[in-house]
């Protein structure tokens, strides 16, 4: 069994911000949820300033701080490596969002529905197919999961996640500048492991012992 | 922009200061909104119920007082519980928070509640329920529940202000002096000025403990890490500071250590057990929402 990451190299990101409109688009998010998003900061003093970008997402940490806060079990760990929600037992306590160290994680409920791409205009057509298509329940917790639908179709069709567009995140697929690399952690030949290893891959904010599956390279 | 547009963005980043704005995120200390914005607000009260309803029984069973135990086990039961459900987003799958009592410190809650509540009422209805057994089960489970609440915050370590080692003692402490409070206050009424002037001996002390507690708690806080002094910052110059001032400073602190005094040695007054009670309450609660409000995330990069 594979269990999936992710490599990002801050030097190629450009902050195009592709990956955060492509995963709204794929998940029909609302105005306001994000499953990825862009942090642009600094570092130093004028003149030896440097600008810091650093796209971010749910870490699908393997020790996550969600997966340990959730009374019901609604958020695990899979065998793959991605952490789920099961919308099903999920109580809406909120505790996982309040523990997550990266935020990374969206509390689904009327304030959310009751948005509007075009405010006062009532939802497009659009949002109403969304709705339908990728439906989120409400009082539930929602976030990013690897895109797991599209890695399961592709697996299925004998495609391989990472290498194949059908069968990768649609922020992996949207990169214009191929800084997100998808793949095999297990897998010591996979791209993702190379580059970890050669480059020195960076978990954020390491320190909070939750074992990111996504790792910075630059 | 029309007004639909102006709730959204009101909603996301309020202008009150009490946000950041959408560039911030995650790059300044970030709040944490949801155990005290918006539905959060239920949480502040239920684990406040829970805490006096539980500190009010402790408190009870040193003084073998069955009506505080009947009012304790329905504060925490009846007001903790019925306002933990309202905050809850499906509260008819609620059972299921008792699945994970080997991580999550809520469903450990859930259990020891459960346990509190049954064992209470076999407290309760047993003739000579004031035993040994049942007060040292009851005042343990008693402690648990009053420090569930913070025990619940005080396990996030992406919150350092609530990921601090005093959290634990000035919720127990809180609790033992709000039910205190509580107790003197039913003897009061039921006229028993006796033990209502030796309980004062006790009011002091906890007083005194509870006031150390926020002391260390804030001077722990502020030398802990940047992230959790930003917190304290929070409380003391941002938006919140008039809670602070009036609410810690005024009613948790001032109000009871004047009152403590003028009923200093026993001399005690039901109308002013009855103000400090009300005062001690409300600074409770302001400490409580402080602590909540003020919570804020390291940032990410």
């Amino acid at each position: 069994m594979p269990r999936w990451g992710m490599v990002i190299d801050v030097k190629r990101c450009i902050a195009c911000w592709g990956c955060t409109i492509a995963c709204k688009e794929e998940h029909f998010l609302p105005p306001g949820v994000f499953f990825n998003r862009v942090l642009i900061g600094e570092s130093g003093k004028f003149p030896t300033s440097s600008k810091l970008i650093y796209p971010i997402l749910c870490n699908h940490c393997s020790d996550a701080a969600c997966v340990e806060a959730c009374p019901t079990g609604a958020t695990y760990v899979r065998e793959d490596g991605i952490v789920a929600i099961d919308d099903e037992k999920c109580v809406g306590c909120r505790a996982c969002m309040v523990s997550c160290p990266y935020q990374q994680r969206t509390y689904y409920d009327e304030n959310v529905t009751k948005r509007e791409y075009f405010p006062g205009q009532g939802k497009t057509e659009m949002e109403i197919i969304g709705e339908k298509l990728y439906p989120f329940k409400l009082g539930t917790v929602i976030k990013c999961n690897f895109c797991s639908e599209r890695l399961e179709d592709g697996m299925k069709k004998g495609l391989t996640p990472g290498k194949d567009e059908d069968a990768s995140p649609a922020c992996v697929n949207i990169c214009p500048v191929g800084a997100r690399i998808f793949g095999d952690l297990d897998d010591p030949s996979s791209e993702i492991n190379r580059l970890i290893m050669e480059k020195k891959g960076k978990q954020l904010r390491k320190e909070f012992g939750t074992e990111p599956a996504v790792y910075y390279i630059d | 922009m029309n007004d639909k547009h102006q709730d959204l963005v009101q909603t996301m980043f309020p202008s009150d200061g009490s946000g950041i704005k959408p560039y911030e995120w995650m790059i300044s200390p970030t709040r944490q909104r949801q155990w005290i914005d918006e539905k959060g607000i239920f949480l502040w009260l239920a684990f406040f119920f829970s805490e006096i309803g539980a500190g009010l029984y402790f408190m009870s069973l040193f003084y073998s007082y069955k009506p505080g135990l009947v009012l304790g086990w329905l504060i925490t039961l009846v007001l903790g519980g019925v306002i933990h459900m309202l905050y809850l987003g499906n509260p008819k799958r609620a059972w299921r928070m008792i699945m994970k009592p080997n991580t999550s410190e809520l469903s450990r809650g859930i259990w020891i509640i459960g346990i509190f509540a049954a064992m209470g009422f076999l407290q309760m209805v047993t003739p000579g329920g004031f035993n040994a057994v049942f007060n040292v089960i009851m005042g343990i489970l008693c402690l648990l529940i009053i420090s569930h609440g913070f025990a619940t915050m005080n396990v996030i370590k992406a919150l350092p202000a609530w990921n601090s080692t005093i959290v634990l003692p000035l919720s127990i402490i809180s609790g033992i002096w709000v039910g205190h409070q509580l107790l003197q206050l039913m003897f009061a009424l039921s006229g028993n000025a006796a033990v209502v002037s030796g309980m004062e001996v006790w009011a002091a002390a906890f007083f005194l403990i509870y006031f150390l507690c926020m002391l260390l708690y804030a001077w722990g806080t502020w030398h802990s890490s940047e992230t959790a002094k930003a917190s304290v910052k929070r409380m003391m110059a941002g938006e919140l500071k008039q809670i602070t001032h009036v609410g810690v400073g005024v009613l948790a602190i001032l109000v009871p250590l004047i009152l403590t005094l003028i009923m200093w040695g026993g001399s005690t007054n039901g109308f002013l057990i009855f103000l400090r009670l009300v005062s001690v309450c409300a600074g409770d609660l302001a400490i409580r929402y402080l602590i909540m409000k003020s919570a804020v995330y390291r940032p990410l990069i």
